[in-house]
């Protein structure tokens, strides 16, 4: 017999987990950065390091036919980058992929 | 309200005697206005010709009063068009700086430039209205049938609308500034010229906007001299309304009650927005640049830090 009220709850479950989603709050953050020219830059910070960046930029970079590396940051963790205004569509990308919610997203820039 | 109106017509005829005027009409209507204010206090609920009326009442009292003063002065010529224009224009500028604006204010302005006159005019225009409304509540108050849902749900918009205009969302709180003024310098910089002017109708302090400016646009940039902000790199104006706009959205309207009467202060280490209007106080988010890739020169970054 199991009365609900009785069951033990640890209510730091959700925060070591989130914690160790290495994302501060689990929001991916996508940002632009202009180079020189009209050249830009797309980085994706934020995303869970249960996915296998490299295989996604293989991905983004057939998609959107553009280059992009996996950049490695001491305090980001793994930072996507794509060459080119490609927020629009790394936004639709990982929404329909279901490697982030919607709500997830924060795209920052103009 | 009922007192108000009642005692709105007094007023207004008393100034109307005292000034003596030379328009006889506008007296006949005096009486006419005086008549049939009763009637309408008598059916309460006018929503729209109401406030129309107090705006009138309330200036024919401005106009009056002014008048009786020039007169005084100068015993002649009742129209002074040049001692009037310059309201009007003082009211524009007051408008600019201030967020909110009624859109009663429109309608003073044009009646205001149309001097002594259209008392005559505003006089039949308010003639008019009532009629509308004995039309309108003609059949609320004959007949004993059920109101519609909506008929209510609009009587009681209107009526809040009309006792507290600030209180109905959406309609007063229209957040009025003036765009940003962006200006490119050479072909690398930008120049966001009244960027001082836009904190201080924000009410926020110059560093907190900039810091978002530039974490945002992922720039870097400064105030110069002249009080412009120089951001590194292209953008137009469009583009720094867009994070203008988003600033605005997190940081100056209340994420209760949207109003941007909200004070940002700082508190162990956390921002706070404090509602003015409705009380409420929560944390904003802080202000990351985040993740910066590398875009100069690497030769040039290796030199500098080696």
């Amino acid at each position: 017999m199991s009365i609900q009220n009785l069951n033990t709850f640890d209510p730091f479950a959700d925060a070591i987990k989130s914690s160790e989603d290495d994302v501060q709050d689990g929001l991916v953050h996508v940002r632009i950065q202009q180079r020189n020219g009209r050249k830009t830059l797309t980085t994706v910070q934020g995303l869970s390091s249960e996915y296998d960046l490299k295989k996604i930029v293989r991905a983004c970079k057939k998609e959107f036919a553009c280059n992009g590396t996996v950049v490695e940051h001491p305090e980001y963790g793994e930072v996507l980058q794509l060459q080119g205004d490609q927020r629009e569509n790394i936004c639709q990308w990982l929404t329909k992929s279901g490697l982030v919610k919607p709500e997830q997203l924060k795209v920052h820039g103009f | 309200m009922d007192e108000d109106m009642i005692f709105d017509p007094s007023l207004k005829k008393k100034k109307k005697k005292k000034t003596g005027f030379d328009i006889d009409a506008a007296l006949a209507e005096q009486e006419n206005t005086s008549v049939e204010a009763p009637a309408e206090t008598g059916d309460v609920d006018v929503p729209d010709d109401d406030n129309l009326d107090l705006d009138t009442f309330g200036k024919k009292k401005k106009k009056k009063k002014k008048f009786f003063n020039l007169e005084e002065i100068e015993n002649a010529l009742p129209e002074t068009p040049p001692a009037e224009e310059p309201e009007p224009q003082e009211e524009d500028a007051v408008d600019d700086l201030v967020l909110e604006i009624d859109f009663s204010k429109s309608k003073k302005k044009k009646k205001k430039k149309n001097n002594v006159d259209d008392l005559t005019v505003e006089d039949d225009i308010k003639g008019e209205d009532q009629e509308n409304v004995e039309d309108v509540h003609g059949d609320w108050i004959g007949s004993d049938r059920d109101y519609t849902y909506d008929e209510l749900l609009e009587r009681v918009f209107d009526i809040m609308r009309e006792k507290n205009p600030s209180m109905v969302s959406g309609k007063k709180q229209k957040f009025i500034m003036r765009p940003p003024q962006v200006v490119r310098i050479g072909t690398k910089k930008t120049s966001f010229a009244n960027f001082t002017e836009i904190c201080k109708t924000l009410h926020r302090q110059p560093k907190h906007l900039l810091d978002f400016l530039l974490a945002e646009l992922g720039t870097s940039g400064s105030v110069d001299g002249n009080s412009q902000l120089i951001i590194k790199g292209r953008f137009q104006q469009k583009q720094i309304e867009n994070v203008l706009r988003r600033y605005i959205k997190e940081y100056v309207t209340c994420h209760t009650c949207r109003s941007p009467d909200t004070i940002l202060q700082k508190d162990t280490r956390l921002f706070f927005l404090q509602c003015e209007t409705c009380g409420s106080r929560c944390s904003v988010a802080s202000i990351k640049s985040g993740f910066q890739a590398v875009t100069g020169k690497r030769a040039a970054i290796r030199a500098k830090t080696a």
